[in-house]
């Protein structure tokens, strides 16, 4: 498809001075149940200077085009047919010796997460320095002056010191930083992008995009872009093509591959992504009544030991960290409130809390009735707040069957009579639309997204009014992301119940939520009504996070 | 559990165990020879048609007493594991239920005994006993327990903070309900694991006992007694220190190689390891 | 390597060993039979061995006893020998020489083989020799040492054609050559087993090494395989290995019992199952807690050691 396009608008020639052009590759793995097709006929270009973005989900093959790209495949990897070039040299002929030359040097991989991809016992610096030693042929003096120098082009601001340190005295941020000097320091040709900023917060991620764009007008660098995420891929690439079980379904520009999706797949993504101006949360309760208070809670993690705190009382007020403090929210009967923050702002200890499973100071309000305690937290609180959690495979019990988690609930609160528990259990799993023969399955016979639904049947069969849901969407595929959003809106329609939705998702979460809670360094510094999100009065650090999300490109202007 | 004869230590380890089970249940009965019949003619004879494995230093036959032995060998590595693997596990999981204070206190006594080594705690509390081969498998089973009980232990805790655990805290169960139902099942496989791999050690230090005079007493078919007994002769006929010493090897080598295999199939992380 | 963490794991060592004493003692003195008659024999008067346990503090509760010996301990006195009628430190400090001798160089030989043979293992997964360092390592767990030894002896040490000696013990201040000869057997017998188990966690921890995102990034790098082996994998999985090791060494303390026993080597498993035999108690007290203390120490070593070779541990 793409060869075609470019066969239309230029002459030969350009598919030959194309930074990278893949032809007809097709890619499988050998297992014992025999070849399963990996990649089928992918035809891919990226022109000279260009960023072109490969989009697809969780097995849809795209990483094993990275792969087969940087020739690092393993060894049940069966090339079926085709060609992969750069600059007009098949790779495919060349051997693992040659290969060694040009990785590195004139293509080179900035990978998800750096944390794992860097060398946890090498300091930064030489983890630099030895690819312009390796390609470049520099003493140690030059490649480390030279390290300096790449690192500070990435916003470094004391690259010096940052080449002194080890991974873990590094943030997230500054890690990717030096992955991504590492990629551009012999000026390759080709980069390869896969999810490079999957594994951070919003403000990081923004920021490594951000560079990203900049580095690429500095030096004109051809990249592949393999992304999950559209809305995020709209905005740095030039090309798209979009990836499903191995298959490019659709190539074009972005523009018109968000505006006039061919695809039926590529529709089903467009719709996936969450697009905070299309409303699709309950109606907001008519006369607002409050159901849950928190006042001034906090959660102090390593706090002192009575020893500490009557030998040493100055440490005391030192030791350990607030994961949380002072936080003082309402939650209304019917509402969806959405709470949020990035990774260690306390939105999950929030959760903890109100579930029951976290030590805290301060107090909790629930319908009239005070509680100062985790330990005062009784049964019948327990029944009517329940939690879902973000993980769905570590929150079923990998021994129990479906049948027997979802009936648990009904069992323990006595919601129905005994007799009645079998049909109440089909019943449940009817309304997360699963099949009702799904209830003599094990958990690891199910898929995420099935799994989830189950977890939330499980929560909404003690019949609660609140059901907290911590970061729910996060562990899963974007398409099944919005069918669980989804549901769960529907059964808050049905039931009634108010919800505490805690996610990193900020446009997913302005299209459920009435009210949003920011929350930073495990404080509340913002909590506004849905309709205010854009507003002036937003605090600095909410801003900043509603900012940083990108919104897809391809929308029509509202 | 599937595939779990997909890799050679498994299939191995399989029919090893099951070469070793079998000489343990039937092994008296098919023994050719009366275990301790003299036969001052043949002694101390290679292996032969008449006597497979040959005889030892009074011209009992080698094969025979092996196969005699069998079934207290066995019984000796997986009795003393069982009450090794009980009173471990369960000091191991109220500690590691009970957490806090008790839980560190357990801990560092735990510690402290782990420090002296396994064969010389066994020696100890074999001496305490006296010698025999119930003492010196309570004994094996003494020494093992604080090994297995920092093992169960580390399996609750892992355990205890999955997030369907703390579903069942959130819900309101039961403590009982929550060790019981969900936590328990979900430890054991590397309690069993552990287990199956430590019958092994406590056949190796079971036989040493009986080699140092300490476990077994002649005329005993012990299989270390066996070693211990012909060492005198050794020179003049290795086969009757060879063959009971190859056997112990065999019959550890059976209960390793399945246990790791079972931890390979449990754990689908470590097979790719 | 902050203070604060060399002096935690001190006091953790402290620790273990404060409960070393007591499980000693307690151990030992539930040992059956009174020392005092078994000194004296049978037929010794009452009031000889009234005399004797008066002497011996048996007549004392068990916590005056407790303190009295720990007291000991602590100013270098662990009492006289019931038997050799000697200074349990002189008896045990000889003893502990030699035995210091045979395991170090079990240790030393078998550290600096199972290392690279692990890696390279690892390294040429699948090959012929992956498969028979795989056999012999288990062949190494499942042979208890007096088997090892015992078939050690026939194949090398018969009285013919020996190779090697079949027991005994030359220092090696006094002859090198006759030292060598007398170690290899006891020291081949020891090293099997460590052999086996050191280079199969070495071989294991490469392989996880290997598969590591970092390794995959070093490669995609450019990086030769040299490199990438000797720079960036064979140092992160050292410190495991290190682990491994310091654990072993527990497992060495108790095979030199055996060893020793079999090859007449006169270090501390000779001389505690001399006592053992003979209801020796100081010295077996004395022997047991040494053998805990160079455990424990060598724990603590080893956690340096790591902390030294991982920066990440540094500053846990």
């Amino acid at each position: 498809m793409t060869a075609q396009t470019l066969t239309k608008d230029a002459p030969i020639a350009a598919v030959e001075k194309s930074a990278l052009s893949i032809i007809d590759y097709s890619l499988a793995y050998k297992t014992a149940n025999g070849l399963i097709p990996a990649l089928q006929n992918i035809d891919l270009t990226i022109p000279k200077g260009k960023t072109v973005g490969l989009v697809g989900e969780s097995g849809s093959g795209k990483s094993s085009m990275a792969w087969s790209i940087m020739r690092y495949l393993p060894s049940n990897a069966v090339e079926t047919g085709g060609a992969i070039r750069l600059a007009g040299e098949e790779l495919l002929d060349y051997t693992p010796y040659q290969m060694m030359d040009i990785r590195g040097r004139r293509m080179s991989m900035v990978f998800q997460d750096p944390s794992t991809s860097l060398n946890p016992t090498i300091k930064l610096g030489e983890q630099i320095a030895e690819v312009l030693m390796r390609h470049r042929g520099l003493t140690k003096a030059q490649a480390w002056a030279e390290a300096e120098a790449a690192l500070g082009r990435t916003g470094i601001t004391r690259p010096k010191e940052m080449l002194q340190r080890f991974p873990h005295e590094a943030s997230g941020g500054e890690k990717q930083r030096v992955v991504i000097a590492t990629a551009f320091a012999c000026e390759p040709e080709l980069i390869i992008f896969d999810e490079p900023t999957t594994a951070l917060d919003i403000l990081t991620a923004r920021q490594i995009l951000d560079l990203f764009n900049q580095l690429r007008e500095e030096t004109n660098v051809s990249a592949l872009y393999i992304s999950h995420d559209l809305g995020l891929v709209s905005r740095v690439v030039d090309r798209v093509s979009v990836i499903h079980k191995g298959i490019i379904v659709e190539s074009g520009s972005v523009q018109e591959v968000f505006r006039r999706p061919k695809a039926d797949y590529t529709r089903q993504l467009i719709g996936a992504v969450p697009d905070p101006d299309r409303w699709v949360g309950v109606d907001a309760p008519g006369e607002p009544k409050t159901l849950l208070r928190i006042d001034k809670v906090g959660v102090r993690y390593g706090a002192p030991t009575k020893l500490q705190a009557m030998f040493w009382p100055t440490d005391a007020e030192t030791v350990g960290f607030w994961g949380a403090k002072d936080i003082s929210i309402d939650v209304r009967k019917g509402e969806l409130l959405g709470v949020v923050g990035e990774s260690g702002s306390g939105k999950s200890t929030i959760a903890k809390v109100l579930a029951g499973l976290q030590d805290f100071e301060g107090k909790l309000d629930f319908d009239g009735k005070a509680i100062t305690s985790r330990n005062a937290i009784d049964r019948a609180y327990r029944r009517r707040v329940q939690i879902v959690f973000q993980h769905p495979d570590a929150s079923l019990n990998p021994r129990h069957r479906i049948g027997t988690i979802i009936a648990r609930p009904l069992k323990l609160y006595g919601i129905v009579p005994k007799h009645e528990i079998k049909a109440r259990v089909a019943e449940l799993l009817e309304m997360v639309r699963l099949p009702a023969s799904y209830a003599d399955r094990l958990p690891h016979q199910l898929s995420g997204g099935e799994k989830q639904r189950v977890a939330i049947a499980r929560a909404f069969a003690a019949e609660p009014e609140l059901v907290i849901c911590d970061e729910v969407t996060a562990a899963l595929d974007v398409s099944v992301q919005a069918a669980v959003a989804e549901l769960l809106v529907k059964l808050q329609r049905n039931t009634g119940a108010a919800c505490v939705f805690i996610t990193h998702d900020l446009n997913l979460i302005r299209q459920l939520a009435h009210r949003i809670a920011v929350m930073h360094h495990g404080k509340l510094v913002d909590f506004f009504d849905r309709v205010d999100a854009r507003s002036v009065d937003r605090d600095p650090y909410a801003k900043a996070l509603l900012d940083a999300v990108p919104v897809h490109a391809g929308e029509p202007e509202a | 559990m599937r595939n779990f004869f997909s890799t050679p230590t498994a299939i191995v380890g399989t029919a090893l165990l099951s070469v070793v089970c079998f000489a343990a249940i039937f092994g008296p009965w098919i023994a050719p020879y009366d275990p301790q019949a003299f036969d001052p003619l043949n002694r101390l004879q290679g292996p032969s048609p008449a006597h497979w494995f040959g005889t030892d230093q009074f011209g009992r036959d080698l094969l025979s007493r092996i196969l005699n032995g069998a079934p207290s060998t066995v019984t000796f590595g997986v009795g003393a594991t069982l009450i090794g693997v009980g009173i471990g596990s369960i000091i191991g999981v109220v500690a590691g239920v009970s957490g806090g204070w008790a839980d560190s206190t357990i801990m560092r006594i735990l510690d402290g005994l782990l420090a002296v080594p396994d064969l010389l705690f066994t020696l100890l509390i074999v001496t305490i006993f006296g010698g025999g081969m119930e003492h010196a498998m309570l004994a094996v089973a003494i020494a093992f327990a604080p090994g297995m009980a920092r093992i169960a232990r580390s399996a609750v805790l892992s355990v205890r903070t999955r997030d369907y655990v703390r579903a069942a805290v959130a819900r309101g169960e039961s403590g009982f309900y929550i060790v019981g139902a969900e936590v328990l099942p979900n430890a054991l496989s590397p309690i069993v694991v552990e287990a199956t791999i430590r019958v092994s050690f406590a056949i190796m230090i079971g036989a040493t006992l009986g080699f140092l005079g300490l476990g077994a007493q002649p005329p005993s078919t012990e299989w270390g007694l066996m070693v211990a007994e012909a060492r005198q002769f050794m020179f003049r006929n290795p086969w009757c220190v060879a063959v009971p010493g190859l056997s112990i090897a065999i019959a550890a080598l059976g209960f390793n190689l399945f246990g790791d295999a079972l931890r390979d199939s449990l754990d689908p992380k470590r097979s790719h390891g | 390597m902050s203070w604060g963490y060399l002096i935690r794991r001190l006091l953790a060592v402290f620790m273990v060993l404060a409960i070393v004493t007591f499980a000693v003692f307690a151990i030992t003195t539930m040992l059956p039979g009174n020392a005092a008659i078994m000194i004296l024999g049978e037929y010794a008067t009452p009031d000889a061995v009234a005399a004797l346990e008066k002497q011996l503090h048996l007549d004392q509760s068990w916590y005056m006893q407790y303190y009295s010996w720990v007291s000991g301990i602590l100013h270098g006195d662990f009492g006289t020998s019931l038997r050799l009628s000697l200074p349990v430190t002189q008896v045990v400090g000889e003893a502990f020489a030699n035995s210091a001798l045979l395991a170090a160089t079990a240790l030393v030989v078998v550290t600096i083989t199972a290392i690279p043979l692990g890696a390279l293992a690892a390294i040429k997964r699948g090959t012929a020799m992956d498969l028979g360092l795989g056999l012999f390592s288990y062949l190494g767990t499942a042979l208890p040492e007096f088997v090892t030894a015992t078939l050690l002896l026939v194949f090398f040490a018969a009285p013919q054609q020996g190779i090697f000696p079949a027991g005994g013990f030359v220092a090696p201040w006094e002859s090198l050559a006759g030292f060598g000869a007398h170690v290899v057997l006891p020291a081949a017998t020891l090293g099997l087993v460590l052999m086996a188990h050191i280079s199969r966690q070495v071989r294991s921890e490469m392989s996880e090494v290997l598969h590591s995102d970092y390794i995959r990034a070093a490669r995609l790098k450019g990086l030769t395989e040299k490199r990438v082996i000797r720079r960036h994998a064979l140092p992160n999985s050292l410190a495991p290995a290190v682990a491994v090791i310091s654990l072993d060494i527990g497992y060495l303390l108790g095979g030199i019992i055996v060893v020793e026993e079999i090859f007449a080597w006169p270090g501390l498993g000779r001389l505690l199952i001399y006592a053992l035999e003979n209801r020796d108690l100081p010295v077996i007290q004395a022997v047991t807690l040494l053998l805990a203390t160079v455990y424990a120490l060598s724990n603590l070593l080893s956690d340096i050691v790591i902390a030294l070779l991982d920066p990440r541990v540094r500053y846990a």
